[in-house]
């Protein structure tokens, strides 16, 4: 029925790794693990540069503060990860975490799995007890299970093959959704929402994707998506990051927030960061980048059935920098 | 008839020969470069030899002009053009053809669109045709540097296989005016003013004959943003990494000093096509509509009659259809 939505959907995730993969290269984020993925990453601009910085760091403040401040075991599980190289990455860094579910369409982890597989560097860090699974779609280990599946079945197969391989619903579990939810009817994704809120005991979800359909900017990006067979199927369900909040409060959640790109950048970046970035690359795309950032969000919402835990999941959240004024010099004439 | 006389007869009917044959020949020259013309009208490439004599009559040209070149009202002032090749034959549907309409240019001809080298050989080609009817000033894209991190590089590479094309270009972007003053009244400029500069002076006596600094005046007017906010006044660094950010007062000081009343500047994006701000001292002009092919945004021209008085004309994208051969490329997005 929609397998060109579907194949165009996967093929977002080649384009997702890529911009890492050039963010990386220009020296905005380090990873070890990116260039197993992308071979020879092409020069994106420097504003898709930014934005790759900005969403890799907003997440990882978000994902390392669960994992410093919450003291008990704890999941990580990523929907749609694709070619996600966070796990390696914490693993490397000796980030303290029980296990690291990762789950997206057979033909991307299949591909995930051989690459793995390939390359020791990141074998190795798995251990001695990874093994593949369903004909090599999926990887199971000690900390990490790559599983193979469709997040439309989340509630109905999904989950259970997750607790089949270690999933604990009473361990607090930080889920993350990097432009994923947002392709699929908001229908499906509701039920990921309420059921993640209802069933686990204490839980953080982190959502990543795009906002402001209606205005010109976002009606543009919705026509050039569409192009490329791209559907932001649930963007118009969640299109203000008020509605972003208002998905979670309204399906159970004690506590939701939402951001756009621009005041994570400008409030939420160390100012050394903004500083050492600015260094990069000449950014003459100044306007561009603030409607870019305008529409794309950082959600962030969490849920504990117990006191104490509920307490260690508040800390989760950024930093807030003051703004600086802008710099006056004197000149003299 | 003597010899005397006859030798005479023979040496003016030689003259009068070469005369014909030199006109003849301008004649096939002009025919020829109004093809090339209509050539890159259609958005066709010109063959590398032809960039070479293009550029070669181009440099005659822009080496002779001044640092702030003098054009006289009337004349249709646009800002950014990027390459979107489409929209710049939509801009000179609206604002008319040149020669029938004067033009003067703001810069940033190149990069970000995917038809650059289109865009730029046509601006070229119009300027070396009707020298006195089109004015270019240069723009911060219009460098060495910039040109390789926004486009304009790699489409030479992509559409003539080696940089050579690119080389040239670059060439004639060290030669390309700085500013522009109409009718002494109204500074323009690709970005904007420069904390050291105070009177236009000072620019004409800048060596512009080279790529861009990274700072110092010629960045500053290349790459500077006005900044209207209470709390700002005079100078301030710009989070371009290049150029200051200035306030009202800056320009309000500049214009009394130099005995002006408008500055037109271009290099910010401005959804509405353009912007007046400081109490109407000074416009941004912005022609690349949907920017990037991605921003939504409209663009504008600003025709200013023999009298200076200003009407901005807004226009949309070029349709759709006129991509076509390049929909398989698409702007960026986070996915």
């Amino acid at each position: 029925m929609d397998s060109v939505h579907e194949a165009a959907v996967r093929g977002t995730n080649d384009d997702a790794v890529i911009s890492k993969a050039s963010a990386v290269q220009a020296a905005y984020i380090s990873d070890n693990f990116v260039k197993y993925f992308v071979k020879r990453p092409p020069r994106r601009p420097p504003i898709i540069n930014r934005g790759t910085y900005v969403r890799t760091t907003g997440l990882d403040i978000l994902i390392t503060k669960f994992l410093e401040t919450v003291k008990a075991k704890k999941q990580i599980v990523s929907f749609g990860a694709g070619s996600d190289t966070r796990y390696f990455s914490y693993k490397e860094r000796s980030r303290p975490f029980h296990k690291y579910f990762e789950i997206d369409y057979p033909e991307i982890t299949s591909r995930k799995v051989a690459i793995i597989r390939r390359h020791k560097q990141m074998y190795t860090l798995l251990g001695e007890s990874a093994r593949l699974g369903m004909g090599g779609m999926e990887l199971y280990a000690d900390d990490y299970c790559l599983i193979a599946g469709d997040l439309r079945e989340f509630t109905t197969h999904v989950v259970d093959r997750l607790i089949q391989h270690g999933f604990d619903t009473s361990l607090p579990t930080i889920f993350l959704s990097e432009c994923v939810l947002i392709y699929m009817e908001s229908g499906d994704s509701d039920k990921i929402v309420r059921w993640v809120g209802e069933n686990m005991s204490a839980a953080v979800f982190v959502v990543y994707e795009q906002i402001l359909p209606d205005d010109a900017f976002g009606s543009v990006m919705l026509q050039n998506l569409k192009l490329r067979n791209i559907e932001l199927r649930g963007i118009y369900a969640y299109p203000s990051l008020e509605s972003q909040k208002e998905r979670f409060l309204k399906r159970g959640w004690t506590h939701a927030e939402a951001i756009d790109i621009n005041k994570m950048h400008d409030r939420h970046i160390d100012p050394r960061e903004l500083e050492r970035i600015s260094r990069l690359e000449l950014l003459d795309e100044v306007e561009e980048w603030r409607l870019l950032s305008a529409h794309y969000c950082i959600a962030w919402a969490y849920v504990a059935k117990n006191e104490s835990i509920m307490e260690m999941l508040e800390q989760v959240k950024f930093v807030y920098y003051d703004p600086i004024p802008p710099t006056r010099r004197i000149v003299t004439t | 008839m003597g010899n005397s006389d006859l030798d005479r007869f023979v040496g003016s009917q030689h003259v009068l020969t070469l005369r014909v044959s030199s006109e003849l020949f301008e004649l096939i020259k002009r025919i020829n470069f109004c093809r090339q013309i209509e050539k890159i009208r259609n958005c066709e490439l010109i063959t590398e030899g032809e960039v070479r004599r293009l550029c070669a009559k181009a440099y005659e040209i822009l080496i002779e002009e001044s640092n702030v070149q003098r054009v006289d009202a009337p004349v249709t002032i646009c800002g950014d053009i990027h390459g979107q090749f489409y929209d710049l034959m939509e801009l000179f549907r609206v604002g008319d053809d040149c020669p029938k309409t004067n033009y003067l240019f703001l810069g940033d001809f190149v990069d970000r669109g995917y038809y650059s080298v289109e865009t730029f050989f046509l601006l070229l080609a119009l300027k070396v045709r009707y020298p006195d009817r089109i004015t270019l000033i240069r723009g911060n894209h219009e460098s060495r540097q910039i040109t390789q991190v926004y486009g304009f590089y790699d489409e030479c590479v992509r559409k003539y296989g080696t940089a050579d094309v690119w080389n040239l270009c670059c060439d004639i972007f060290d030669l390309i005016s700085l500013a522009a003053i109409i009718d002494d009244r109204i500074f323009c400029v690709h970005g904007g003013l420069s904390p050291t500069i105070q009177v236009l002076d000072q620019i004409k006596n800048l060596d512009r004959m080279q790529e861009v600094p990274h700072d110092g005046p010629m960045c500053d007017l290349l790459w500077s943003d006005p900044y209207d906010s209470s709390d700002m006044d005079g100078w301030s660094l710009s989070p371009r990494g290049a150029g200051f950010l200035f306030g009202g007062d800056a320009v309000a000081s500049f214009l009394h000093m130099n005995d002006l009343e408008l500055i037109a500047r271009a290099h910010q994006l401005v959804m509405e096509g353009y912007k007046l701000m400081f109490g109407e001292t000074l416009v941004t002009v912005w022609s690349a509509p949907n920017y990037c092919y991605r921003c939504g945004n409209v663009a504008a021209i600003l025709e200013l009659d023999d009298q200076l008085n200003q009407t901005y004309k807004i226009f949309d994208a070029a349709t759709e259809e006129n991509r076509v051969p390049v929909k398989t490329i698409l702007p960026d997005y986070f996915l």
